[in-house]
């Protein structure tokens, strides 16, 4: 039996994250004027179409693009020495510390829960065309899933394979992977919930959040 | 090279990221350097670190954003870009991109539109047919439409069929694929329409365009290129010769590339193979001199077991084994021929310097490309870290290759698990054949994969085909 209480606690004793903002791509920054102790707030609305606060400005070939925060949190760095500079891909430009929400936190203890299939290998991963499709159109709680059965495209080296899902059937509950990242080999690609354990799942649900204060 | 020095940026990875940077230093031009955050092992970026200091590499998201490259070329004040082979190499876009702009970049390959016109497989044919050039049989513009493919592939397979083919075999391609990518056999219609899905989706997801080719597939041809060089303007076009490059991974990717395509003077074929090779060479001249090619290109064509060539492509770019060519060429007389350097030079705009009848071509010349693939499990591709990567150095012998010899190295997962290509040269092809199989047998890869598993390559089955080399 899960211990939810348990885990609870564990992530009560270090509720937060810090995400290193970093350049996704080459440009000249202009930060948006924050500073540290500056709250934040992350990508909202229903399909998390309302990007979050501006961090800063990228330029690059005439195009001047938004840095925004992915999430809602505090600001705990900022580098402004690189303010007017052509940076490279990949280079830290602030830090912001996330405090985790309800749903975030509820993902973090279905992990535990849930029957994960993991990446056999390092690759990009895709959904078959057909699953692909009903995910987009009717949610994630809509694919029923049974053992041998056809689901992912692995991408390696430009090449693609099959990979049948192997485990207990059910339903995918909870996908944790991206159109076109790569997956480390073992890395959970999703979480199945077998229709017998939904009831289980769905109390672990309530019981987080009746339980998890958000921090405002 | 001219008053004006250039610096080029180098928008590509890997062994020709490495071949062009010491092009560049031995034409005495600056060089910019890029890298990808799961790349930064590769021996492109120590060579551009030694060769060009620190400020000679910046790294970047993607290779395949245009943006990102154009911006490290101001930054870097380039004034030329070389795109390699893959990504923007044959993108005409982008070509005419970097001479359009307010900065513009000479774009270090042929002129846009030439791009446009022969990097185009249809666009190739259309052309090809009108001089009167045979090419393969099959549609002649990207098919979208499933009921349309079909009725195309059944008219193929009634083609071959009257002319008495006992399994005819019909080609599913990407239209915009390249490198045998994106394409899959059919051997009867009742599997068609699965493989035309699955390709188009595939054409989809990395290609961003659904079109589709369907071809004729022909059984038990020969693959032979011939290498064109001519200078900015058009003008002044010359060959390289010929290669086979017939033999190949079950994908349909190059694995041994021979120069010159078949050696008449000591294999005897059915059909009057000199005759051939002097064909596809003036045919092949004759398209780049009509369109005006500018540039180093590759004329690909399809040899039937009965000396029959069709035009299959045309290649607006430097290939991978454009070393192959090299090795046999020689310029008044010498060796040392190098065609990246050429490449680079000519764009720049000098002239040529040289007619055909300066070059001549000596011995053979063969290319084995090392890939980390297992040929036992139709030649998947083997990801893991290579611990030992060492040959004995020869003086016919030529390797190039971007995986580090002093360090380990983890091949990473997005690119071709390619480690290097062995140029072996011989006064006859009995002696490339036997100093390939020398070099092969010694050549020391030793590596593990992640779970610990043994080390795959392609070695045996470079072995096992350097004994036909040429036969056909």
């Amino acid at each position: 039996m899960l211990n939810v209480k348990g885990l609870l606690e564990d992530i009560k004793a270090s509720p937060y994250e810090e995400i290193v903002i970093a350049a996704p791509h080459t440009g000249v920054v202009e930060f948006a004027g924050i500073r540290p102790g500056d709250k934040v707030q992350g990508r909202s609305g229903t399909w998390k179409e309302k990007p979050g606060t501006v961090l800063a400005h990228l330029t690059r070939e005439k195009n001047r693009k938004p840095l925004c925060a992915p999430e809602k949190g505090e600001v705990v760095e900022v580098h402004v020495e690189l303010e007017g500079r052509f940076v490279e891909a990949g280079e830290p430009l602030a830090v912001i510390r996330h405090f985790l929400t309800r749903k975030e936190v509820i993902e973090l203890i279905l992990k535990k829960a849930l029957s994960l299939f993991p990446a056999p290998e390092k690759a990009k991963y895709y959904f078959v065309p057909e699953i692909d499709q009903k995910l987009k159109v009717s949610g994630k709680r809509s694919v029923k899933l049974r053992d041998g059965m056809e689901v992912f495209i692995v991408s390696r080296m430009k090449r693609e394979t099959v990979l049948p899902y192997t485990g207990p059937g059910g339903i995918i509950y909870s996908v944790y992977f991206h159109r076109g990242d790569n997956v480390d080999a073992g890395q959970p690609l999703i979480g199945v919930c077998p229709e017998d354990q939904l009831s289980l799942i769905q109390d672990v649900v309530t019981k987080v959040q009746s339980e998890w204060e958000e921090v405002e | 090279m001219p008053a004006n020095k250039h610096k080029v940026l180098i928008a590509n990875r890997g062994e020709i990221a490495t071949r062009i940077i010491r092009a560049c230093c031995g034409l005495g031009l600056d060089f910019v350097s890029l890298a990808t955050a799961g790349d930064l092992a590769s021996g492109h970026v120590s060579l551009a670190r030694e060769l060009g200091g620190e400020k000679a590499l910046y790294r970047i998201e993607s290779y395949h954003d245009a943006n990102e490259i154009l911006s490290v070329a101001d930054a870097a004040g380039a004034t030329a870009v070389h795109p390699g082979y893959g990504f923007f190499a044959e993108d005409y876009r982008f070509a005419r991109r970097t001479a359009a702009r307010d900065r513009p970049l000479t774009f270090i390959g042929p002129s846009w539109w030439a791009i446009r016109d022969l990097g185009d497989k249809i666009s190739t044919k259309r052309i090809a047919r009108s001089l009167g050039v045979p090419t393969v049989p099959g549609s002649d513009r990207p098919v979208y439409d499933e009921l349309e493919a079909e009725e195309l592939a059944r008219a193929l397979f009634a083609f071959q069929d009257e002319q008495g083919v006992e399994s005819g075999c019909v080609l599913v391609k990407a239209s915009a694929g390249g490198g045998g990518m994106g394409i899959e056999e059919v051997w009867n219609m009742d599997r068609f329409r699965s493989v035309f899905r699955r390709v188009r989706n595939y054409a989809k997801r990395h290609f961003n365009d659904e079109g589709v080719l369907i071809e004729q597939r022909i059984l038990d041809f020969n693959h032979l290129e011939v290498q064109i060089v001519s200078e900015r303007g058009g003008r002044n076009h010359v060959h390289f010769g010929t290669r086979n490059c017939s033999i190949q991974s079950l994908g349909r990717q190059k694995r041994i590339e021979v120069a010159p395509g078949f050696v008449p003077g000591e294999i005897g074929y059915y059909f009057d193979a000199a005759g051939v090779l002097e064909a596809i060479t003036r045919n092949s001249l004759a398209m780049a001199a009509e369109v005006g090619y500018d540039s180093v290109g590759t004329w690909e064509w399809i040899v039937t077991p009965k000396g029959e060539p069709f035009l299959m492509e045309v290649n607006t770019r430097i290939q991978v084994e454009n070393g192959v060519s090299a090795a046999i060429a020689r310029l008044r007389g010498e060796p040392g021929v190098d065609l990246v350097s050429e490449h680079i030079r000519l764009a720049l705009g000098e002239p040529l310097g040289y007619s055909q009848q300066d070059l001549s071509f000596e011995g053979v010349g063969v290319e084995y490309r090392i890939v980390a693939e297992d040929p036992r499990e139709r030649f998947a591709p083997w990801a893991g870290r290579i611990e030992r990567f060492q040959w004995a150095e020869r003086p016919w012998l030529t390797v190039h290759s971007h995986v580090p010899r002093d360090a380990a190295y983890d091949i990473p997962m997005d690119f071709d698990p390619n480690l290097a290509l062995a140029i072996v040269w011989g006064e006859n092809l009995a002696q490339a054949k036997e100093r390939g199989k020398s070099f092969l047998n010694e050549l020391v890869l030793e590596g593990a994969a992640a779970g610990g598993g043994e080390m795959r390559s392609n070695i045996g089955f470079l072995l096992e085909k350097n004994q036909n080399i040429l036969e056909f």
